[in-house]
């Protein structure tokens, strides 16, 4: 029998009724890995291409529930006490846990033996025919422009497989969404155009050294890719993350309407997405590194870049 | 978008009124029962339960409150509570001995000294003279001398049947079109017909029926008139001019209405308003439903407003009254049941929306008005159904999201596209199945046409098949112990203990014997019950305008309906179904637990396995996550409990299965041993044919996919579905679509009710701990809404641990 490399994507999760991603009632793939590192991602394990042992404390039943099988099972003494939390079932205190990140190698053996998964893998490899059988169980719920998102990290550092999945959902009649950095070679996300009904773009800034140093990487092929696929007759929903004290002073925020314009009709919407710090607890999870923690923006705040960007003429929403 | 109008004053003042009354014992309704009953002992069956209701109509207390406009009560204070002992009472009289009644925590109720002196002078009276004592004495003998204990039923030895007939819906175009004038014309014609034949044969029990007819029609309009005399009294006391107008066109409209068809829409609102009080004083107020509300008023309505003599603001204001009015019924169960349906629930269901008989959408100017009095009301009573199909218009959808964002559970969804089919293979025609109604909690019938018994004997109607799952895996014995009682004796079919069992065929066949045997005794009590109440109680007031009853001379409890059958409902399929698919992944399938290691993990309540325990919370794929392998015994459970009630037949017609559990899912969990699904001894059952609570962790869309695994078109009797959404999910005007577009999905794959609560489960534990400032916050709790803050503790936590479905 000859041994055929069967094509796998590294995954963190995949969520039905994910309202937050695109139009309708989508079920949204996530993929792991992702070339920018910006300090607001919501999703922090998202960012590494390795899986990771990550830690939900509020899933933890307590040591003396489980007999400490985690610390027990850590080879590398990487498990240790942490705090107490409140169990609101039964209103009692829980010893629970805390993992010694510098110790940790991600071997997963405590993760295997703890069975409310409040330490679990986070990056789960799936292949083509995994992941589309997934995606489509939920099918009967895509109505009214809703569908399937390929989302992640970064789906398009693993595009080979992305681009097979949309072509297996496009053959399916299913609506398909790519949410993308657009930090790729334009190759790529040309070839998946065809496949792909719509793209979730995020700008997050206009000038490309700022975006550099916050996100990694500079932006020159971001705008670029944007730009292309306008031309190529694709459709984006633009997504701008207003972070404070970053990209939410109005010249950028007139920059990035600016740059939008000539995008035309390719432009479904504008969605301005409101800084929130509900991700700092998921940094938690995976590492014990301080975040980034700012204020959300206001309601009124929000309005008021709505309004500048709709001076332009562009359909804008709060998200 | 959609906009709650604002209230007007007096409404506010009625509204503030009835949060801050205290619901009240009154004795009224009591005492002329029990002297009734005590002076006449010579009467019985029909002519007993007409005449005492004549009494009523004659002797209650005529009561209009300040503000009022839709009148008519129970008693003689504003929200007092009457008692209706005919049913049972030795509950009560145990309750009022310990000094419950007015401390109990949940619904408890004022009580003047001297009303309680009465009751505890004269109340033992009911102990061998109501229907419980009554039923206990015809209870079939097998049942009663080898099946106690057996947990799967409700029937007992002894205090059966606590509950009356109840969860139906009477012909409402009947009384307003027609009148109850015309009807006790109607039936003493007949009377005169059959004297003229000389009574032949056994016609004396129809000649009966009509004269009941003529008795309780005609003490209706006697009692409309005493209202009309009233209102007049008060209107020539009466010195504000606008006060005095509206009194003397109150008078005139109770005057009028009850003898004679309604002419505009106050009559046919004050109209239907005391027929159903009329029913409920007689029956118990136990489910009693308002059917097609918007159906039947909706002429009557669009008719005044084209004449120019009403606005929408002052119909509205006639519908918050008259809604006001509603939600001011309660009744005292007690303490036990009351934790079937807290917060002072009568449950009069009303229905709106839904098609025509031909099909076209049925919406009118009345279902707005329904849902703009329910959203900014904010009442938990009356229950609002929506019937919901292809054509059912946007605007409605989004009034009915808006309403249920404010108001938890108001109104319940329910589909057409399931629930026309379902009535049609209760073998009723298309025109008929379109004009169905909910009844008491969900449950479908075609109210007016149809005598669909869905509440069958109240809580009697309820089987708890997690027991009837623990009897097939314990030969059938029931492991429950109560400290210092005698061992368990086998109650079901000996099928053998699950240590011996050594296939999942063999688990299933044996869960499939126990479902049909206890089906089979399910059904022979309800029959025993039904046949028994309906000599002694039946109900000539609802049997005067249900179609069929007049011409076939027959009350409804005999078969006088147009259509016949009788509801169940079962308790546990996401237990039974969610045990099933752990003893076959991990016994059978994967071997990594013996029969014998899981059988003892049961029996010792886990105690001892608590690794088995977290194992089988966390790493075995659990019901509800669209996992085909665990979702299939979903089908099984679902589909065999269906096939063994459905195939039986009671005295007027077949049985039809249902599955929704008033909050019984928590309060039989008290009774019931663990179950292989990780749950302990006393925790609660699943709600509706939800999965077991939290175990369902990956969303709307898979909870709803595993739960369309089983033919709810089977189940006659109504389903139930409560899903609990964070208020983030549903974030603007697109939120409203996507969650309409999850329900419409349900719908066409074949699901029929849903309903929903749009709060946070940290709002809900905030609100245990800061009562005062939730006292307005409605949540649907199971068939009916509540002010969470006045359910039960247990229930609230259910509540709580339902999972939340967001981001």
């Amino acid at each position: 029998m000859s041994e055929e490399k069967v094509l796998t994507a590294r995954l963190y999760d995949i969520q039905g009724f994910s309202v937050q991603d695109g139009p309708g009632i989508r079920t949204t793939a996530f993929l792991k890995g992702c070339p920018l590192h910006c300090p607001w991602c919501h999703s922090p394990e998202s960012q590494a291409y390795y899986p990771q042992l990550s830690y939900i404390d509020m899933r933890c039943l307590g040591v003396e529930a489980c007999d400490s099988r985690c610390i027990k099972a850590c080879p590398h003494n990487a498990i240790e006490l942490g705090g107490e939390r409140l169990d609101a079932k039964t209103n009692e205190m829980l010893q629970t846990v805390h993992v010694k990140r510098d110790l940790c190698d991600n071997c997963f053996k405590c993760s295997e033996v703890c069975y409310p998964d409040a330490l679990y893998r986070c990056g789960d490899d799936y292949t083509v025919d995994q992941l589309v059988a997934r995606l489509l169980q939920d099918r009967r719920f895509f109505k009214r422009g809703g569908g399937v998102t390929i989302s992640g990290g970064e789906c398009l550092t693993q595009p080979a497989f992305v681009l097979e999945v949309l072509k297996r959902l496009k053959d399916e009649g299913i609506n398909t969404a790519v949410d993308t950095t657009g930090f790729c070679k334009w190759e790529i996300i040309e070839s998946i155009m065809p496949y792909t009904d719509l793209f979730l773009y995020d700008l997050k800034h206009m000038d490309s050294e700022k975006h550099k140093a916050v996100t990694g990487v500079p932006n020159e092929i971001i705008l670029d890719n944007c730009r292309k696929i306008a031309e190529n007759g694709g459709k984006m929903q633009i997504r701008i993350p207003v972070i404070p004290m970053f990209n939410d002073d109005e010249e950028n925020i007139r920059k990035t309407a600016e740059f939008c314009v000539p995008l035309g009709d390719a432009v479904t919407v504008i969605q301005l997405l409101p800084y929130h710090n509900l991700g700092v607890t998921k940094y938690l999870r995976i590492s014990d590194k301080p975040v980034m923690e700012a204020t959300p923006p206001t309601d009124e705040f929000m309005e008021k870049l709505k309004a500048i960007m709709e001076e332009y003429g562009l359909p804008v929403t709060i998200h | 978008m959609y906009e709650l109008k604002p209230i007007s004053d007096r409404v506010k003042r009625v509204r503030e009124k009835y949060r801050n009354t205290k619901p009240k014992i009154d004795i009224n309704r009591y005492r002329l029962v029990t002297e009734f009953y005590m002076n006449n002992p010579q009467l019985t069956g029909v002519l007993k339960r007409a005449k005492n209701l004549r009494n009523l109509f004659e002797n209650m207390p005529i009561l209009i409150n300040e503000d009022e406009i839709i009148v008519g009560w129970q008693g003689a204070s504003y929200r007092c509570c009457a008692l209706y002992p005919e049913t049972s009472f030795n509950w009560f009289m145990k309750e009022l001995r310990t000094n419950n009644i007015r401390t109990r925590t949940a619904d408890p109720y004022l009580l003047d000294e001297e009303d309680e002196k009465y009751l505890l002078e004269t109340g033992d009276f009911w102990d061998k003279n109501s229907m419980s004592a009554i039923y206990d004495e015809y209870m079939p003998r097998y049942h009663r001398d080898h099946m106690c204990g057996n947990g799967v039923l409700f029937f007992g030895k002894k205090n059966n049947a606590q509950s009356p007939v109840g969860h139906f819906v009477a012909n409402f175009w009947t009384a307003t079109q027609k009148g109850f004038g015309a009807i006790a014309q109607e039936a003493r014609d007949k009377m005169a017909q059959y004297e003229e034949e000389g009574l032949r044969d056994d016609t004396i029990f129809k000649y009966n029926f009509y004269r009941a007819v003529d008795i309780v029609s005609t003490g209706l309009i006697h009692w409309s008139k005493r209202y009309a005399a009233e209102a007049k009294r008060q209107a020539d006391e009466c010195t504000d001019p606008e006060r005095k107008a509206e009194l003397l066109e109150m008078a005139d409209t109770l005057d009028w209405i009850m003898e004679h068809p309604c002419r505009n829409f106050h009559d046919a609102v004050q109209c239907i308003y005391l027929y159903q009080l009329a029913m409920c004083m007689d029956g118990q107020q136990h489910g009693i439903s308002y059917g097609r509300v918007d159906q039947y008023l909706g002429r009557y309505y669009e008719q005044d407003l084209a004449n120019g003599t009403i606005t929408p603001e002052k119909a509205q204001e006639i519908m918050d009254l008259f809604y006001l009015k509603v939600a001011e019924c309660n009744k005292i169960w007690s303490e036990g049941a009351t934790k079937s349906g807290p917060g002072y629930t009568s449950g009069q269901l009303m229905t709106m929306g839904g098609v025509d008989k031909d099909g076209n959408d049925a919406t009118n100017g009345v279902t707005y008005l329904m849902l703009q009095s329910a959203g900014r009301l904010l009442l938990h009573d009356p229950p609002q159904a929506l019937r919901i199909h292809e054509g059912t218009p946007d605007e409605l959808w989004e009034a009915a999201i808006e309403t249920t964002k404010r108001c938890g559970g108001v109104p319940t969804f329910e589909s057409d596209t399931v629930i026309i089919p379902a009535m049609m293979k209760r073998g009723i025609p298309l025109e008929d199945a379109r004009n169905y109604c909910l009844h008491g909690c969900v449950e479908p019938g075609i109210g007016g046409y149809e005598w669909a018994q869905p509440g069958g004997t109240g809580t009697e109607s309820y089987l708890n098949i997690v027991n009837a799952f623990l009897l097939a895996i314990n030969n059938g014995t029931n492991p429950m112990r109560f400290p210092g009682a005698p061992e368990p004796e086998q109650t079901g079919p000996a099928t053998g203990y699950l240590y011996n069992m050594e296939s999942m065929d063999e688990v299933l066949a044996a869960v499939k014997e126990q479902f049909f045997f206890f089906c089979k005794w399910q059904c022979a009590n309800i029959n025993a019950w039904e046949s028994i109440i309906g000599f002694h109680n039946p109900l000539p007031m609802v049997s005067a305008t249900v179609e069929g009853c007049m011409d076939s001379g027959k009350d409804v409890m005999w078969g006088g309906a147009k259509y016949n059958s009788t509801g169940n409902s079962c308790i546990g399929i996401g237990n039974v179904a969610d045990s099933l698919n752990i003893i076959d992944y991990l016994c059978f399938k994967t071997k990594k637990v013996s029969t014998r290691e899981m059988y003892d993990a049961i029996m010792d309540n886990w105690e001892g396995h608590e690794e088995l325990r977290q194992y089988i919370n966390g790493q075995v794929p659990r019901l509800g996550n669209g996992d085909a392998e665990a979702d299939k015994y979903m089908n099984f459970t679902a589909q065999t409990y269906a096939d063994a009630i459905n195939c039986r037949t009671g005295p007027r017609g077949r049985f039809s299965a249902g599955c929704y559990p008033v909050t019984c899912n928590v309060l039989f969990g008290y009774f019931t041993w663990a179950t292989p699904d990780g749950r302990k001894f006393g925790e609660p059952l699943t709600d509706g044919i939800s999965p077991v609570q939290g175990m369902d962790k990956h969303g709307p869309v898979s909870l709803l996919n595993s739960i369309l695994n089983f033919d709810q078109s089977e189940y006659g009797n109504g389903t139930l579905c409560n899903m609990k959404f964070h208020p983030t999910a549903l974030k603007g005007a697109d939120g409203l679509m996507k969650l309409r577009t999850i329900m419409e999905t349900y719908f066409e794959e074949g699901g029929m009710e849903l309903q929903l609560n749009i709060i946070g489960s940290d709002t809900l534990r905030d609100a245990q701990k800061h009562p005062e400032n939730y006292k307005d916050l409605v949540v649907r709790v199971a068939g009916f809404s509540a002010y969470f803050v006045e359910v039960f503790e247990d229930c609230q936590n259910d509540l709580i641990r339902r999972t939340e479905l967001a981001l």
